[in-house]
């Protein structure tokens, strides 16, 4: 079971400098006013951080832009306890660099997180900026990889999962700045979003295919250039789960998946969520999915009732399913995809997806080539070189 | 080598134990320096007066057991050491082919005197308990860490057991306060039952140690596995971490251990000895499928240049200060601070044989 709070996800403002096509937040324009931190919900903020127990807490920022409020962000830091080993993740889409944020960014605690969603026409085409922007956030990125290398930053690329870029170029486009991890995470358009990209609810087998196609890149690679390990981190992820029990920091994928306990997400209005899924759902408008806020707790019905669904324990498929064990429930997903979590689970995304993955992944374990077993072992962060994984 | 027992002269009645102290203090328990030459140290305490035959600079802190009868000194506590043990008995239950410390028929209590030098040890110190086998007198043992933690919790405990006496009669005690404050430091030399009953010297104690680690499972107790790499278990440990990662999941660590030359291993050094430079591959292997399923599993008392690079990670620098001892080509070694070097009594052949890096 999981322990007491040691992940937050932080809203600090809602409000962005940009407006990309994916933006699945319903950010709030630069200049509007009330989606920022009140001082009341700051203060409570402050008084959750002040009461962790340890001994160690991640705190990501993420927004809209936090870096628009460095003001918030330095307020949190101060107010975790002086005792409790913690770490600072501010996901920024770096358009801008200031030297309030530099000088947060600059602290060894703290670490920078990104999207980069490949080469740079793709990465404008998607966050509506022009060339020039674009241009501008590769510039801020390569600043920070100079100033910090690549062990500080990692970016996320943001994918159209209906016209993804070609694995190769997308590789690329990561390892000339020296980012060794790619996650692949297809966009799951929401409210906003959806409505531009109304195909975009089931991930088809074209999907499937890619990410497969994307890691046998990355096996082939590897094996070639022996210099460095790329991997892409969610196969990494699946990889763990199936060697090593009670590998559950992930709240994508685990089981039981306990809701508002070990993890939750603070909005800008001090709601609090399960997930940051869970919060752009609601904010999207379809369905309210808060679990209580800042002020008055989350332990409340709202949070026991998902947490009563949130296994995959007595699941009629999932119990006739060899990957049961390594697998997990996100029923955030279920009601993103289909507003409700009692579709026969192997008709879901989540499943379908899973399903193929842990295939991909059994077949390569049992694989008797030597590449796959060298990129396998290094994901896997083995020392020896060679020798199969699979039990003899 | 930094020396643990001293001769010493002393007029009192009784063996004592006292802290030696820089200066005069309003403590009963501590004793001041009122001479020191390069070779002696005169002492004024509770029980009057007593040299000890090294300097005052090397011992001020050391909290020392002085036996008049004996004429010398043991220092239980060193000042700043993370190397401390107190030796509880002589005795064991088992005859490991390799033991540092052969075993006893007779038993010496001095639980006492340990209680009382616990009691002046340095904040926050963990202190390790050794034997012979410290669990054949387990009731006085645990008796005295629990009255110890119930004024000290600051004190930790690593005991080093064979793990043959702990039985359903413990797990509440060893459930309650001593939980969190004892590390039980416990062998494991093959998933197999007649190689380990073979290597520890005695049958049956593969099925009772798997018996001990059930009860102190649900005494919720932390434990070290500790393996010491032998002629005889080398191609076992791949196998072994299987049966660790598959059986014993909840223990704190793995230890793999290089061999001490020292005790049945210096007679038996050339049968059970393994040059790792020339064998490693069993060990890597062995430590590749402990990571794999998720086991911490460390490499002690073995000098990092005689294990591949890849794997270096995995070493500590572990020999105790007092009895480690390096190579004189090792000055020039850029990585010689996290190296464990060589046992004292290592054979002077293989010390030579180092690659600085
Ligand atoms: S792959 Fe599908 S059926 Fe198998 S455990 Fe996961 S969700 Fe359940
Ligand atoms: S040369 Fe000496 S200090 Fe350096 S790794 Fe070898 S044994 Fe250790």
């Amino acid at each position: 079971m999981p322990g007491a709070l040691d992940y937050l996800i932080l809203v600090p403002t809602l409000r962005c400098n940009l407006a990309c096509s994916y933006c699945q937040v319903s950010r709030a324009a630069i200049d509007a006013r009330g989606h920022d931190w009140s001082s009341a919900t700051l203060a409570g903020v402050e008084a959750l951080v002040g009461g962790l127990t340890g001994p160690e807490v991640k705190i990501e920022f993420q927004g809209g832009e936090p870096t628009l409020r460095p003001d918030l962000i330095r307020a949190v830091i101060d107010a975790v306890p002086a005792e409790i080993q913690a770490q600072f993740i501010i996901c920024t889409n770096l358009q801008t660099l200031n030297d309030e944020a530099m000088a947060l960014f600059d602290r060894d605690d703290v670490q920078i997180s990104t999207s980069l969603d490949g080469p740079l026409a793709v990465h404008s085409r998607q966050r509506q900026v022009d060339a020039g922007e674009a241009k501008g956030f590769h510039a801020n990125l390569r600043t920070l990889l100079a100033r910090y290398g690549p062990g500080k930053i990692s970016a996320l690329p943001t994918i159209n999962p209906l016209s993804p870029p070609d694995p190769e170029q997308l590789i690329d486009s990561f390892a000339e700045l020296g980012l060794d991890s790619i996650y692949l995470r297809p966009i799951n358009y929401q409210g906003f979003a959806r409505k531009r990209h109304p195909a975009s609810r089931v991930n088809g087998d074209q999907w499937l295919a890619y990410h497969a196609a994307f890691v046998r890149r990355l096996i082939a690679r590897n094996w070639i250039d022996r210099s460095r390990v790329l991997e892409e981190s969610y196969f990494s992820l699946l990889l763990r789960r199936i060697f090593r029990p009670g590998e559950d920091r992930h709240v994508d994928l685990r089981n039981p998946n306990p809701i508002g306990r070990d993890y939750i997400v603070v909005d800008h209005d001090g709601c609090v969520y399960p997930t940051d899924e869970a919060r752009m759902l609601t904010r999207a408008g379809i369905i309210d999915l808060s679990i209580g806020d800042i002020h008055a707790g989350w332990d409340t019905p709202e949070r026991a009732a998902l947490e009563a669904a949130a296994t995959n324990d007595g699941d009629p498929a999932c119990e006739a399913c060899a990957y049961q064990p390594y697998c997990g429930r996100d029923i955030i997903d279920d009601i993103a995809r289909y507003g409700r979590i009692d579709l026969p689970r192997e008709e879901t995304d989540f499943c379908r997806r899973h399903l193929y993955l842990f295939d991909l992944a059994f077949e390569l374990i049992h694989s008797d080539d030597p590449a796959v077993q060298y990129s396998l072992r290094r994901w896997l962060g083995l020392a020896g070189e060679t020798g199969a994984l699979a039990a003899p | 080598m930094i020396p643990l027992v001293l001769n010493a002269e002393s007029d009192a009645e009784a063996p004592f134990v006292t802290r030696l102290a820089s200066r005069r203090s309003a403590d009963p328990r501590e004793s001041f320096c009122l001479s020191s030459t390069p070779t002696q140290s005169l002492w004024c305490g509770m029980e009057g007066l007593f040299t000890l035959a090294h300097p005052m600079d090397a011992l001020t802190g050391d909290v020392v057991l002085v036996d008049p009868s004996a004429r010398r000194a043991e220092r239980l506590l060193r000042a700043g050491s993370p190397h401390n043990s107190l030796l509880v008995t002589e005795q064991c239950d088992q005859l490991c082919v390799m033991c540092s410390q052969p075993p006893k028929k007779t038993h010496r209590d001095r639980f006492e005197h340990f209680e009382t030098a616990c009691r002046l040890a340095e904040q926050g110190s963990v202190i390790g308990i050794t034997g012979g086998e410290p669990t054949l007198h387990m009731g006085p043992l645990l008796a005295m860490i629990e009255r110890l933690l119930a004024d000290r919790p600051d004190l930790g405990f690593h005991i080093l057991s064979n793990g043959q006496h702990f039985d359903a009669a413990n797990t509440a005690r060893l459930a309650g306060r001593l939980r969190t404050n004892i590390v039980w430091g416990i062998p494991l030399y093959a998933a197999d039952a007649p190689l380990h009953d073979h290597i520890v010297g005695k049958p049956g104690a593969f099925e009772r140690l798997i018996a001990s680690f059930a009860h102190l499972l649900v005494a919720g107790a932390r434990i070290e596995l500790r393996t010491v790499m032998l002629e005889d278990n080398l191609d076992a440990l791949a196998g072994l971490a299987r049966f660790v990662a598959h059986n014993l999941p909840h223990i704190e660590q793995w230890s793999l251990m290089g061999l001490e030359n020292i005790g049945f291993a210096r007679r038996r050094w050339d049968a059970l000895h393994v040059d790792l430079r020339a064998r490693f591959a069993p060990v890597g292997n062995a430590l590749d499928q402990a990571s794999l399923y998720g086991v911490p599993v460390r490499l002690f008392n073995i000098p990092l240049c005689h294990i591949p690079p890849e794997f270096r990670d995995y070493a500590v620098a572990s020999i105790s200060d007092w009895k480690q001892r390096f190579a004189p080509a090792c000055e020039g070694c850029a990585a010689r601070a996290n190296c464990a070097g060589f046992f004292e009594w290592h054979p002077d052949h293989l010390v030579e044989k180092v690659v600085p890096l």
